[in-house]
C-alpha cells in the first residue's frame, strides 16, 4: 500500500503538471488511498515479547512433559486448542478479521497436533492417514464455522498430506481416488465464494496434485487419465477466465493454476508409450506457445510463466524424441521460430490496420 | 431461521471437536479395559522414528525350533484390513495359530481372534522359525528413562528369543490395544495417570 501511495504521489504531480487532474483534487485522491498500516516500535516489541513468552512456555512444558500425568497432559492439549478457537471467536466478535483468521488457523493446526498427541499420551494405535484426514475435516469444520479461508487452506493441506502419506500412493491397496479430487474443487468454489486468494492458491495446487491420486484408477491406460485431467483443467481454466470479470482476484489465481495443471498433465501424458513421440512434443510446444500468447494478452504473469516453462519442457522432450541430432534440432527450432515470427508479423499487421 | 453469529459457530465447532477427542479417548479406554487380555512375547525393534517422543518400539515375535511349519494363512493377507489372527494360550503366553479372512474362520484355528496378519520366516537349523504378528500396535510411549531402560534390555538380544512380553487387550471389535509392557524386570502399565 505504501509503495502504491508513493507511486501515486509521483504520478499525480505529473498529471497535475499536464493539466489532466485539478490540483485541488490532489489531497482528496491521496486521502482515498489512505496510509498503509505501520507497526510502531512498541507494538513490534510487544509482539516479539509475546512470541518469546510463548516459546518459553512451550519449552518449559516440553521439558516437564514426562512428569505431567497423562490426563493433565490431555487437558493441557485441549485447553490450548480451545484457547486458540476461543481467541478466534473473541477476535471475530470485535471485528479483528486478520487476528481471527490467524487464531482459527492456529486452532486447526493445534487440533491436528492434538490428534497425534492424544494417540501418544494414551498409546492409542491408529492409521496415520485417518488421523490426517480427521485433522483436515476438523480444519474444514472450523473454517466453515468462522468463514475462514485460511483455516480451509490448512484443511486442504492436511487432506492432501493424507492422500500421499504412508507410501500408499502407488500401492495396490489404496483407494481409487484421493480425497483431494473432491476437496480441491470444493476448495476452489469456496475460494471464489469467499473471495479468497490464499484459498484459491492452495486449491489450485491441490487440484494439480490430486491427479496423482488417480494413479490406480488409470493404471494401464495412464495416457487417457492424464489427457482427461488436462482437458478438465483446460475447461476449468476457461471457466475461471470467464469468471474473472465478476470474481476478479480468486478467479484470476485459479485461472493461473488451472492453466499450469492443463499444461503439466498434457505433458505428463506424453511419457506413456501410447502418446510418446514427436507429434505429442510438437502439440505440447504449440499449446505452450498459445498459453504464452494468452498470458501476454491477459497480462497474467502466472499464465505466461506456465507457457514459458511448457516451452522449455516441450522443447526438451522434442529433442529427446528426435534423437538429439543437432542438425535436426536446429531445423525444428528454426522452423518453429519462423512460424512464431510469421504469426507475430501477421498479428502486428492486423493491429496496425 | 438465521444462522448464529460466527463467534458462536466457532465456539460450538471447537467444543464439538474437543468432545469428539474426549469421546475417542473414553471409548478407547473402555474398550481397553473391557477387552480380553492376552500376553504376547515381544522383542526389541529398530529403527526409531525421530520427533515422536520417547517410546519403546517392539515386535510381537515368537521363535520356534527349525523345521516348525508356519501357521496357516501366514504371509497371505499382508496388511489387509479384513485379516484376522488366531491365538492360543501356551503356558503363560499366547501364540499365533493361523490367519484368516474372517473372525469365524480365525476362531476355528485358535481360542482368540484379533485383527491383524502374520509374517513367518521358516528357516533351517541352526536358525529358528520366526512368527511375527502385525496387530497395529508396535510401541509404548513412556518417560525417557523408562523407555531407554526397557529398550536396552530388548535390543540386547534383538535377534534372539523374546526378552519381554506385552499385555494386550482384544476388544469386542477385534482390535488389539496395548495395556502394558514387561521387560528386564520393569513393568509399565498404561493408566489414566
Amino acid at each position: 500500500m505504501a509503495s502504491y501511495r508513493r507511486r501515486l504521489e509521483q504520478d499525480l504531480e505529473g498529471w497535475i503538471g499536464r493539466g489532466l487532474v485539478p490540483a485541488d483534487s490532489r489531497e482528496a485522491i491521496l486521502g482515498s488511498v489512505g496510509e498503509g498500516r505501520r507497526l510502531d516500535a512498541a507494538t513490534a516489541l510487544a509482539i516479539v515479547g509475546g512470541l518469546l513468552a510463548g516459546v518459553a512456555m512451550i519449552a518449559f512444558v516440553a521439558a516437564n512433559w514426562s512428569d505431567i500425568p497423562r490426563i493433565a497432559r490431555f487437558a493441557l492439549v485441549l485447553a490450548v486448542f480451545l484457547g486458540a478457537a476461543g481467541g478466534a471467536a473473541w477476535a471475530g466478535a470485535r471485528g479483528r478479521a486478520v487476528t481471527g483468521q490467524v487464531l482459527l488457523s492456529v486452532a486447526a493446526l493445534v487440533f491436528a497436533a492434538a490428534i497425534g498427541l492424544t494417540g501418544q499420551i494414551f498409546d492409542i494405535a491408529g492409521d496415520p492417514q485417518a488421523a490426517l484426514r480427521g485433522a483436515g475435516l476438523a480444519a474444514a469444520l472450523l473454517a466453515l464455522a468462522g468463514r475462514s479461508p485460511w483455516a480451509a487452506a490448512v484443511g486442504l493441506v492436511f487432506i492432501g498430506l493424507a492422500d500421499v502419506t504412508g507410501g500408499r500412493l502407488f500401492e495396490a491397496s489404496k483407494p481409487w481416488i484421493g480425497w483431494l479430487v473432491v476437496a480441491a474443487p470444493l476448495g476452489a468454489a469456496t475460494a471464489v465464494w469467499w473471495r479468497s486468494q490464499a484459498l484459491a492458491h492452495v486449491s489450485g495446487i491441490a487440484a494439480i496434485v490430486s491427479v496423482m491420486t488417480l494413479e490406480r484408477l488409470g493404471r494401464g491406460h495412464e495416457e487417457v487419465t492424464f489427457m482427461s485431467a488436462a482437458a478438465v483443467f483446460a475447461v476449468a481454466a476457461f471457466l475461471a477466465r470467464l469468471a474473472r470479470e465478476r470474481f476478479e482476484e480468486p478467479a484470476g489465481v485459479l485461472h493461473g493454476w488451472f492453466v499450469w495443471g492443463a499444461l503439466i498433465w498434457f505433458g505428463v501424458a506424453g511419457f506413456g508409450d501410447g502418446l510418446k513421440g514427436v507429434g505429442h512434443s510438437i502439440a505440447w510446444l504449440a499449446l505452450s506457445a498459445g498459453v504464452v500468447a494468452l498470458g501476454r494478452h491477459d497480462r497474467h504473469a502466472p499464465v505466461t510463466a506456465a507457457g514459458v516453462v511448457g516451452l522449455f519442457a516441450a522443447g526438451a522432450t522434442l529433442l529427446f524424441n528426435l534423437g538429439v541430432g543437432l542438425m535436426t534440432s536446429a531445423a525444428v527450432f528454426g522452423g518453429a521460430a519462423m512460424v512464431a515470427l510469421a504469426v507475430a508479423w501477421a498479428m502486428r499487421g492486423r493491429k496496425a490496420a | 431461521m438465521t444462522l448464529p453469529s460466527a463467534p458462536v459457530r466457532i465456539v460450538a465447532a471447537a467444543l464439538a471437536l474437543a468432545l469428539a477427542l474426549v469421546g475417542l479417548v473414553v471409548r478407547e479406554g473402555l474398550a481397553r479395559a473391557q477387552g480380553q487380555e492376552v500376553v504376547l512375547p515381544i522383542t526389541g525393534y529398530d529403527p526409531r522414528e525421530l520427533l515422536t517422543g520417547h517410546y519403546v518400539r517392539f515386535q510381537f515375535r515368537s521363535e520356534f525350533p527349525a523345521g516348525t511349519p508356519c501357521p496357516p494363512g501366514s504371509g497371505g493377507y499382508s496388511r489387509r484390513a479384513d485379516a484376522w489372527v488366531a491365538l492360543r494360550r501356551q503356558g503363560d503366553r499366547h501364540v499365533a495359530t493361523g490367519a484368516a479372512l474372517s473372525r469365524e474362520a480365525a476362531l476355528k484355528l485358535g481360542e482368540v481372534a484379533v485383527r491383524g496378519d502374520i509374517d513367518c520366516l521358516a528357516r533351517t537349523a541352526p536358525e529358528t522359525t520366526w512368527v511375527i504378528l502385525n496387530l497395529g500396535v508396535d510401541r509404548l510411549h513412556t518417560d525417557q528413562a523408562q523407555a531407554e531402560a526397557i529398550q536396552k534390555v530388548m535390543l540386547a538380544n534383538r535377534d534372539g528369543p523374546a526378552t519381554g512380553s506385552a499385555v494386550v487387550s482384544i476388544g469386542a471389535d477385534g482390535k488389539a490395544r496395548l495395556k502394558g509392557v514387561t521387560a528386564g524386570g520393569r513393568r509399565v502399565d498404561l493408566t489414566w495417570f
